[in-house]
């Protein structure tokens, strides 16, 4: 009867082709722990900062103006003003109101009655939430340009509504 | 045990001669699917018009919608094939190669999702990344399939590959809703669903519809098509280690002689 147990072989030398293959997977499980981890840890901590509607600042409870902040609302028309890097605008949601701050200039599609999400805190001495991030908040509708000019002052009173959501 | 005792070749498996995993009909399926692409690249590029607000980064839209549904598909594929590979009476391996083909396809395709969807994001929200519920929920799935992949890959036979992978893809496929609904669930910077959405509206341009449609047939072909071939090749490897491991065997009988 021929022995056909295994027999241990040579142990791969450092460094070795099958040696690497033997400790990828294991490398990669580890590296997919700590990016589970990382991935966790940011939005957790991201989501300190609460998310409000302009009109639930200092109104609903987490959105204290004595915390920082990231506030929903869209942009007013006529309200932007840029000047030496800075641009103030007024954001509103739901019928309220108030003026922002920004250290910068916003990218993305940053235009008047857009929605928009602005990072900062709230200065109750000038009644201006400081901001020093903004991103632009894309709606669900999706319209053809083409469109847009055929009906230019439909879609601009339609894009300027401050929402109720 | 004459078997045991006598040297052996090991007969080649008519599976090793194939040197191609492709077929009369994955060809077909592969030109169909060179034709679909360029029909999205047309439509896509050319007859599709640009956005009111987004101008012309919307046509990445065209790309990063469709495979993240398909990255959808190609995961949920996993699950039921690992359920159909632990409960299924034979336990047949073919159903653990389509898991492990169809999750290294889904990988590629998240990881599609969110490099255009990163892109797009700089164009329109002004940043590339920000940790809201859709995209951390999105790049958690992406590090989890990663993750399976790399169980896949702990070694072992094709059995034990096979059951822990399984019991794997069938609890990761449980974030794919929680993907999915996480921009009802949380206030996010990722807008809702345009299409398929809870009240059944589209709110899309006719034309940027069809564009997205195009896109989805487009990469369902391709999914299809590298699902076939790359489960093939799968089973022309654990052919190949089987076939190694015989060959060892008899050598080892050989010694004996």
């Amino acid at each position: 009867m021929t022995d056909l147990t295994p027999r241990s072989g040579p142990e791969p030398r450092p460094g070795s082709r099958s040696g690497r293959r033997k400790w990828l997977p294991i490398v990669v499980i580890a590296g997919v722990l700590v990016a589970g981890g990382v991935i966790v840890t940011q939005f957790l901590r991201s989501a300190v900062d609460y998310y409000c509607n302009v009109d639930e600042v200092g109104d609903r409870s987490g959105c204290d103006t004595n915390r920082r902040l990231r506030v929903q609302g869209v942009v007013e028309l006529g309200t932007v003003v840029s000047s030496g890097g800075d641009t103030d605008f007024v954001i509103a949601f739901n019928g309220a109101s108030f003026a922002v701050h920004y250290d910068g200039e916003p990218g993305g599609i940053f235009k008047e009655c857009i929605p928009v999400v602005v990072h900062g805190r709230f200065d109750v001495a000038s009644n201006t939430f400081m901001g020093d991030r903004v991103e632009v908040k894309h709606s669900d509708e999706y319209v053809s340009v083409n469109d847009a000019r055929l009906s230019e002052a439909d879609a601009l009173a339609d894009s300027c509504e401050t929402g109720t959501t | 045990m004459t078997a045991a005792t006598t040297p052996t070749t090991a007969p080649v498996e008519p599976a090793l001669r194939v040197r191609s995993s492709g077929t009369m009909a994955t060809r077909t399926l592969g030109i169909a699917t060179i034709v679909t692409m360029g029909w999205l690249v047309a439509f896509g590029l050319g007859f599709s018009p640009a956005d009111r607000d987004q101008r012309d980064a919307v046509r990445i839209l065209y790309m990063h919608v469709p495979t993240a549904w398909l990255a959808y598909l190609a995961f949920v594929v996993t699950a039921v094939s690992s359920a159909m590979y632990l409960f299924g009476k034979k336990h047949s391996l073919g159903f653990d190669r389509v898991a492990g083909a169809s999750a290294e396809i889904g990988v590629v395709f998240m990881a599609l999702t969110l490099v255009t969807g990163m892109l797009w994001g700089k164009l329109t929200w002004g940043v590339y990344w920000q940790w809201d519920a859709r995209l951390t929920t999105t790049a958690l799935l992406f590090v989890s399939y990663i993750g399976y992949l790399a169980v896949r890959g702990l070694g072992g036979t094709h059995d034990q590959r096979a059951k822990r992978s399984a019991v794997i893809g069938l609890l990761a496929v449980i974030e794919i809703p929680l993907v999915h609904f996480s921009v009802r669930m949380w206030r996010s910077l990722h807008q809702e669903a345009s299409v398929l959405d809870s009240d059944g509206d589209v709110d899309m341009d006719g034309l940027m519809l069809f564009s997205l449609f195009v896109g989805v047939v487009a990469f369902t072909l391709l999914y299809v098509w590298l699902l076939l071939h790359r489960s093939r090749v799968i089973a022309m490897e654990d052919l190949l280690d089987d076939q190694g491991l015989d060959r060892a065997l008899d050598q080892r009988r050989a010694e004996f002689l």
